[in-house]
């Protein structure tokens, strides 16, 4: 009874001892390392017990022995039922089959549900999803995972500003979040527009307002460019301004960049790795060899297998490790100034507004030093300076 | 020498035993070294038997040894 697991893979069989000296066959069994056990007497000339099925080929010689009839009563265990699984083949290839099927139609996508998209942007999507094999009838392991759907179908579909996408058992669901262009302004309130900062004015374009500076005058923050104020100064009007005031700014920035840089790159050698994971237990079934390789990046992939809508905890699963290089890339002075300016223009786009214009650039000031290029950059912007600043009615 | 674990009245353990004389479902007869050891109750089922080792299940009531 220890391991009824084993027992089972074995194969047991009940069996029944008929004799009027079974203790003596009882004994002869535990001399030859026989193991028999859950013995029951019936009858005075019976008892019952179970045997594994390799020993019950060994009892022939002690049954002559003892003088005991044995009969069995019951076959069990794994090998019995594959000689009944071989005898039903039918009944068994039905199953098998009925499991197979499950498996594969659980793994097929059924639906693809599109939520909040706008008839414009459904048929959008729908393309885009055509384009990536995402239909009816495909099997998922086809398909890249769902963070990747989500990451390819976000580019593609460029009026929706988020898709969210789940795989939901068979049904693949987007919710699509579209962008919302911002309302057209309202007749804002009075107001003037004041400078932002210090700059030159370089052009102004008023729509509506009374302008109050000129071209090439400096104004510093806060100066009023425009005035809501309007009229003649004994029937004054006051209107909110508008327009645009396009001042020229200064922008210094300075940077500084190694003349060697190491970084790491593949080298497109790899080695994978085949797992069947049970229970979160990789039981690896191909590629057993440990990879060699000094630096690298570990992929790992996870396959789940589903039934209905649930997964099961068998899954495929591979690692592949890519195999990672350091790699010292070195400038020469010129290059490293021209990658300078780049970086520096680059720094600079970040913080000025996306309309500005760089006018001009130059170079205040360059050295090379440890093994460092570093750079002063002046520039030359013309961006909207125009800030509104509402009229307080009280006065 | 024969040891004997008992676990109330429904399991008994005996270590070091000769053999089975006599086993029923009232009544075990045991071959020790020395004697005989007689266990009776009822719905006796010997649940492991060992060279050495024999588990009974059942409802024991009486352990006796006969020495002769």
């Amino acid at each position: 009874m220890k391991n009824l697991w084993i027992q089972f893979f074995y194969g047991y069989v009940k069996m029944s001892i008929d004799g009027p000296y079974a203790e003596r066959f009882l004994n002869r069994c535990i001399e030859h390392e026989i193991t028999i056990w859950h013995i029951k007497r019936i009858t005075k000339e019976r008892m019952i017990c179970y045997i594994t099925l390799e020993d019950a080929k060994k009892i022939r010689p002690l049954l002559k022995m003892t003088s005991c009839k044995v009969s069995f009563i019951e076959r069990k265990g794994l090998p019995f039922l594959l000689k009944k699984m071989k005898k039903r083949l039918g009944f068994t290839l039905g199953i098998t089959s009925f499991i197979v099927i499950l498996l594969l139609l659980s793994n097929i996508v059924w639906d693809v549900k599109i939520e909040g998209a706008s008839p414009k942007v459904e048929y959008d999507l729908r393309q885009a999803l055509d384009e990536l094999g995402i239909k009816r009838g495909k099997f998922i392991y086809q398909l890249p995972n769902v963070e990747q759907i989500q990451k390819l179908v976000t580019e593609r579909v460029e009026d929706a500003t988020w898709i969210g996408v789940t795989l939901n058992g068979t049904t693949f669901e987007f919710e699509v979040v579209e962008q919302t262009l911002p309302e057209k302004e309202k007749l804002a309130s009075p107001r003037h527009l004041v400078a932002k900062k210090k700059a030159i004015i370089y052009d102004l374009f008023v729509e509506k307002g009374q302008p109050m500076v000129r071209p090439n005058e400096f104004v510093n923050k806060g100066d009023l460019l425009v005035s809501g104020i309007i009229g003649r100064e004994d029937a004054p009007q006051i209107v909110p301004a508008k327009g645009k005031v396009y001042g020229e700014i200064w922008y210094k920035s300075s940077v500084s960049i190694p003349l060697s840089n190491i970084f790491e790159t593949l080298t497109g050698e790899r080695k994978k790795s085949h797992y069947i994971s049970i229970f979160q237990y990789d039981i690896p079934i191909w590629g057993f060899s440990k990879h060699t390789f000094e630096r690298f990046e570990k992929v790992e992939n996870d396959y789940p297998i589903r039934i209905l809508k649930w997964t099961i905890p068998i899954q495929y699963k591979n690692v592949e490790w890519l195999e990672k290089q350091e790699i010292t890339r070195e400038y020469n002075k010129e290059d490293a100034l021209k990658i300078a300016k780049e970086m520096a223009k680059e720094e600079l786009r970040k913080k000025i507004p996306n309309d500005a214009i760089i006018k001009g650039e130059k170079v205040l000031h360059e050295s090379v030093d440890n093994g460092k290029v570093e750079l002063n950059i002046h520039y030359q912007v013309i961006e909207d300076i125009a800030l509104e600043q509402p009229i307080s009615q009280g006065d | 020498m024969p040891r004997i674990t008992m676990i109330g009245q429904i399991h008994i353990y005996i270590e070091n035993h000769r053999g089975v004389l006599q086993f029923s479902s009232k009544e075990v007869r045991l071959l020790l070294s020395q004697g005989q050891l007689l266990i009776k109750g009822e719905q006796f089922i010997i649940k492991t038997i060992l060279p050495e080792e024999l588990l009974l299940e059942g409802k024991i009531d009486q352990v006796i040894y006969i020495n002769d």
